[in-house]
């Protein structure tokens, strides 16, 4: 399951915590959306200690609707587990290299 | 900030194109025996005549020639060919795409990456296809640890958490722990997406080897999710499921009709 921490300041961050899967959407979604301010929001992925295809394709489809909107989106602390998947999954070209801080 | 071009939203819809003829993309493989000379259908629709008898010529050309080979045939009942020699058989996928094409803008992966991989997984022994009795057979086999039912995404998190308590009984060491739970909840996924939404993850102890065996009674693996548009919001396939699993499991046998699809997950303990 995940979880979400939201830090609501002049530059906000969301910190996740938890898995990452087909379950994520809503939280990862609703998360998102009740941070984002002007300056968009950081998604800090530190906690998260499990992500599959599912929890990727979830999180790529935010990435790209954020996008859409004009809302800056700022990804950091990617954990190994994280880094793997999203590797063999390119992630990083999927959304963008420079939304990794 | 500026956007990846890659990156950038989708200008057309996801889905087919024109031409397509409304039934899903099918995959069907077929395994050329070189001592008999003869092609049986494991998994799929029996090829027509025809098409059998031209596959069978590939195929010995394929076992003589001791290559790998992929075709792409356009305009026949087949959109991409893949024929693998392995010892005194040959190997063949098939997929027909039935007219169902990724569009542009669809960063979703195309049918023929996927059968590439799949292709590939079988020419290095790594994936093997079982028919009906064979994967029969093997369902004998072993002593159940552990028995969960997949019936919503709410259920993957518990089911990973007791097959991840099962393999560590089994001695399954922590980094392959990982990599098997990764790989069966892949599959359990697909139970839920394509797979008709409920499905089963067991953990089976053989010798040396610890099991998952994942399995549903959906339509079997049609690639339906490539002429169904993501729900609003959602991008919960991008056909990367297989290969993670392929990546992450020692050994992965596959069984597939249109009454579901089981998968045996085998790890080395």
């Amino acid at each position: 399951m995940l979880h979400t921490i939201i830090e609501k300041d002049s530059e906000p961050v969301v910190y996740l915590q938890g898995e990452m899967d087909l379950d994520c959407a809503e939280t990862l979604r609703w998360a998102v959306q009740e941070a984002a301010g002007p300056a968009g929001v950081t998604l800090d992925f530190g906690g998260v200690r499990f992500v599959d295809s599912s929890g990727t394709g979830i999180f790529v489809r935010l990435c790209l609707d954020m996008q859409q909107r004009g809302v800056p989106l700022r990804i950091r602390n990617l954990t190994p587990a994280v880094t793997q998947v999203f590797d063999m999954l390119r992630v990083r070209q999927l959304v963008g290299e420079d939304l990794f801080v | 900030m500026k956007a990846h071009p890659s990156a950038l939203p989708h200008k057309i819809p996801l889905g087919p194109v024109a031409g397509h003829d409304g039934r899903p993309a099918t995959l069907r493989v077929l395994r050329y025996d070189a001592r008999t000379t003869t092609l049986r259908t494991v998994l799929g629709n029996d090829p027509s005549p025809g098409l059998r008898a031209e596959i069978a010529t590939r195929a010995h050309d394929a076992m003589t020639h001791r290559a790998f080979i992929v075709r792409t045939t356009p305009g026949s009942d087949i959109d991409e060919l893949c024929l693998i020699p392995s010892g005194e058989y040959c190997e063949v996928l098939c997929i027909h795409s039935n007219g169902w094409r990724r569009t542009h803008g669809d960063h979703r992966r195309s049918l023929s990456e996927i059968l590439s991989d799949l292709a590939a997984a079988v020419a290095c022994g790594k994936l093997r296809f079982l028919d009906a009795s064979q994967l029969a057979a093997e369902l004998t086999s072993g002593e159940q640890m552990l028995y969960r039912e997949i019936t919503g995404p709410g259920t993957l998190a518990a089911a990973r958490k007791h097959l991840s308590t099962g393999l560590e009984a089994l001695g399954i060491a922590a980094i392959s722990r990982e990599h098997v739970v990764l790989g069966a909840c892949e599959a359990a996924t697909n139970t839920l997406i394509h797979g008709g939404g409920v499905g089963s993850l067991s953990l089976i102890k053989l010798p040396n080897t610890a099991r998952v065996v994942v399995a549903d009674t959906g339509p079997g693996l049609t690639f339906l999710n490539w002429y169904d548009k993501p729900a609003a919001g959602m991008q919960p396939s991008m056909g990367y499921g297989y290969r993670i699993i392929l990546e992450h499991i020692d050994r992965i046998s596959l069984h597939t009709c249109p009454s579901g699809t089981t998968l045996l997950l085998d790890q080395t303990t």
